[in-house]
């Protein structure tokens, strides 16, 4: 594994003014996601042992919201924040002389979410998923994503040249479309609730919206950016990406109802949700083609393995892929019948929001983060520690997952109790995690600091 | 993509048509039920939630019971729900139409809830959120003894305990609905 920096000297200048707010970000975003392992790591000690640490304010309804909350609101997008200012520094010849706005936005951003998790703590915690934060925090944390996240549609409005990459696309589209929805799920739900069950699909409209138009969205921009510029080759196939690009977006909203299938609402919204889930196929082989495509070329494959970052992208487009293929088929009505609400669903949200976005994020930060800060990474040790404790934790949690959920689905639909446990396996991939995210924030704070001081010294030469 | 207002607009259309298509169209439809009768003149479903269980149903949401629980039963096609004793018959939208706060749920560690008040008695529901695992050896769910005080002979119910299982004894939907008949 080489380091793509060591041979080539970060280059400064646009970069500098980037290295304030994008540091911010990432900082914060790796506090989230150590808090948010440890509480994942609580969480499944408790579904195995329910005694373990058995107090009110602990309690796993709250210890597992808590936790689900920070990874995406804390980790994911604090960390998507800061790539994606860092993108349209490349793509786009903007200056981005307004870091502070962007950085008072993340205060006010980070300060919500720490005053949520404390409500949500004392027990001021709501029905639904990812929405679970008191109402009062939704409109503050819309304001704040607007200061923080919107740059990538300024500079695509202020951009000089006409012509537009897919990156960019992908990027401005997650960043223009986050508030609108949360928006509007945050006052559906949550201040004049619509009526009765029509919540529960406004709540998964939302979160699928949440997960495919601006987790998987801004990571589809990332990995657009980063394969044929690692790679130094343009895409294969890139005359479809376009088409790939409208599908995704047309598609992804009216999915929802598929994750509802028997549940009390209108039979037909639940069909229009799986005619939707299987047309999503048309994006993911369109992607599939951009990426693999490329990987195949010219031993792309060995070429990305080789590469600190590049490897992780690697691995996420491949689980993209492989999510998208599953959904279409799982989300149908027979599959459904017999797999709602065991943990095959929450398999294969992690294995998008794990596998896809967080993979694609780690790559991002290893190419980035020595280039902002004009430093090393402190420790190639800690580098494989951080790949093969996550990549091992993440093959094993999702085929317990998907494996086990099945099985407790075919259990249940032939008369076993409904009585599930966690499985010592979750603990052993919770503490893995958990494990290679520490590997990480260490070495990434390490760098950071080197970066840091190094900065100063210059300064002062 | 080089017009950025067809761009936004495009996107922006991109969410807007299946929230207009999906959700605004079932508010229309579902929105405008209310409570029925079971049958010719009888008292109208599903009923009004007494005040207690009205609290009882914020103990809920405060100790997260969600995360485990559904309150929903699906349809005989389905899954197992009926079969296994979870309803009379499958939930349906009316069900809801007095939750200011829906609470059906989408994962399962325990069974689901929405007939729990017809399944259990008090002192069960008691016994059950207490010291789950004296009624189901090995059981996954937490005990929340913080709701109960100790007394000479047992137990003590705390004020949120008693109103966490009025909120209990209070889902029940074993009432035929125009939607859904009783099985005879
Ligand atoms: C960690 C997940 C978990 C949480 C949180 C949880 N439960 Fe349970 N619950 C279960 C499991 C598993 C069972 C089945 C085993 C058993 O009966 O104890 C169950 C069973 C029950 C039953 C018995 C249902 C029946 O038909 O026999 C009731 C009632 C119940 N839970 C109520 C609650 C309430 C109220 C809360 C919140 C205060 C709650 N549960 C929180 C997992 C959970």
């Amino acid at each position: 594994m080489s380091q793509e920096s060591s041979h080539q000297r970060p280059d400064f200048g646009r970069e500098t003014a980037l290295r304030g707010p994008f540091v911010f970000f990432f900082v914060a975003a790796l506090v989230w996601l150590l808090a948010a392992s440890a509480l994942g790591l609580i969480a499944a000690l408790k579904l195995w042992m329910p005694s373990f640490l058995n107090c009110e304010w602990l309690t796993y309804g709250r210890v597992t919201v808590v936790q689900k909350n920070l990874f995406i609101y804390g980790w994911a997008t604090n960390a998507l924040l800061a790539v994606n200012l860092w993108l349209l520094s490349r793509l786009t010849s903007f200056e981005f002389r307004n870091g502070w706005i962007a950085v008072f936005g993340g205060l006010v951003w980070n300060a919500t979410l720490i005053y949520g998790v404390q409500q949500i703590f004392a027990g001021f915690l709501n029905g639904f998923s990812l929405l679970e934060m008191p109402r009062e925090v939704g409109p503050v944390l819309a304001i704040a994503f607007l200061l923080a996240g919107f740059w990538p549609v300024v500079a695509f409005a202020r951009r000089p040249s006409g012509h537009t990459f897919a990156a960019q696309w992908y990027v401005v589209g997650a960043s223009f479309l986050f508030p609108i929805f949360y928006l509007i799920a945050q006052l559906l739900v949550l201040w004049c609730p619509a009526s009765g069950v029509v919540q529960a699909l406004v709540a998964s409209w939302f979160v699928q919206n949440l997960l495919q138009l601006w987790l998987a969205a801004s990571a589809l921009g990332i990995a657009y950016y980063f394969i044929p510029k690692v790679l130094e080759r343009p895409l294969a196939g890139y005359y479809l990406a376009t088409v790939g690009f409208w599908t995704f977006f047309l598609f992804a909203g009216w999915t929802a109802p598929a994750t509802l299938l028997g549940s009390p609402i209108p039979v037909w919204i639940q069909s229009v949700g799986v005619v939707a889930m299987v047309m999503s196929i048309v994006p993911i082989i369109i992607t599939a083609i951009n990426f693999h495509g490329t990987f195949a070329q010219n031993g792309g494959w060995a070429n990305a393995w080789n590469s600190t970052s590049l490897r992780w992208v690697a691995l996420g487009t491949i689980s993209f892929t492989f999510v998208g293929l599953l959904r279409a088929i799982f989300y149908t009505r027979g599959y459904s019948a017999i797999i709602r609400f065991t943990e095959f669903y929450q398999g294969l949200d992690h294995l998008l929001v794990y596998g896809f976005v967080t993979m694609v994020i780690f790559g991002a930060a290893y190419f980035i983060l020595p280039r902002v800060t004009g430093a090393l990474w402190p420790s190639v040790k800690l580098i494989h520690v951080h790949f093969w404790s996550v990549t091992l934790a993440l093959i094993v949690s999702t085929l317990v997952s998907l494996y086990g959920g099945y099985q407790t689905g075919l259990d249940l639909s032939k008369g076993a109790p409904q009585m599930i446990g966690g499985g010592k396996a979750h603990v052993l991939t919770a503490a893995a995690f958990l494990l290679g995210h520490a590997a990480f924030a260490l070495n990434a704070l390490g760098l950071i600091f080197r970066g840091l001081t190094s900065a100063e010294n210059r300064q002062h030469d | 993509m080089k017009n950025l207002n067809l761009f936004l607009i495009g996107l922006f259309a991109a969410v807007a048509f299946p929230f207009g298509a999906l959700i605004v169209s079932s508010q229309v439809q579902l929105g405008a039920l209310g409570r029925a009768p079971a049958e010719e003149g009888g008292p109208l479903f599903p009923p009004r939630e007494p005040g207690l269980a009205i609290q009882g149903r914020a103990v809920y949401l405060q100790l997260g019971c969600v995360a485990c629980h559904t309150q929903q039963v699906r349809p005989a096609g389905m899954g197992s729900d009926i079969a296994r004793g979870w309803g009379a018959r499958p939930s349906v939208a009316r069900d809801y139409v007095l939750q200011s706060q829906v609470l059906i749920g989408d994962h399962r560690f325990g069974p689901d809830l929405a007939n729990v008040g017809a399944r259990l008695t008090e002192a069960q529901l008691h016994e059950h959120l207490r010291a789950p695992s004296s009624v189901v050896a090995g059981s996954a769910m937490p005990a929340y003894e913080y709701l109960y005080q100790p007394k000479a002979n047992g137990w003590a119910p705390t004020d949120r305990a008693v109103a966490l299982v009025a909120y209990l004894k209070s889902l029940r939907q074993d009432y035929a609905s125009p939607e859904a008949k009783l099985k005879q």
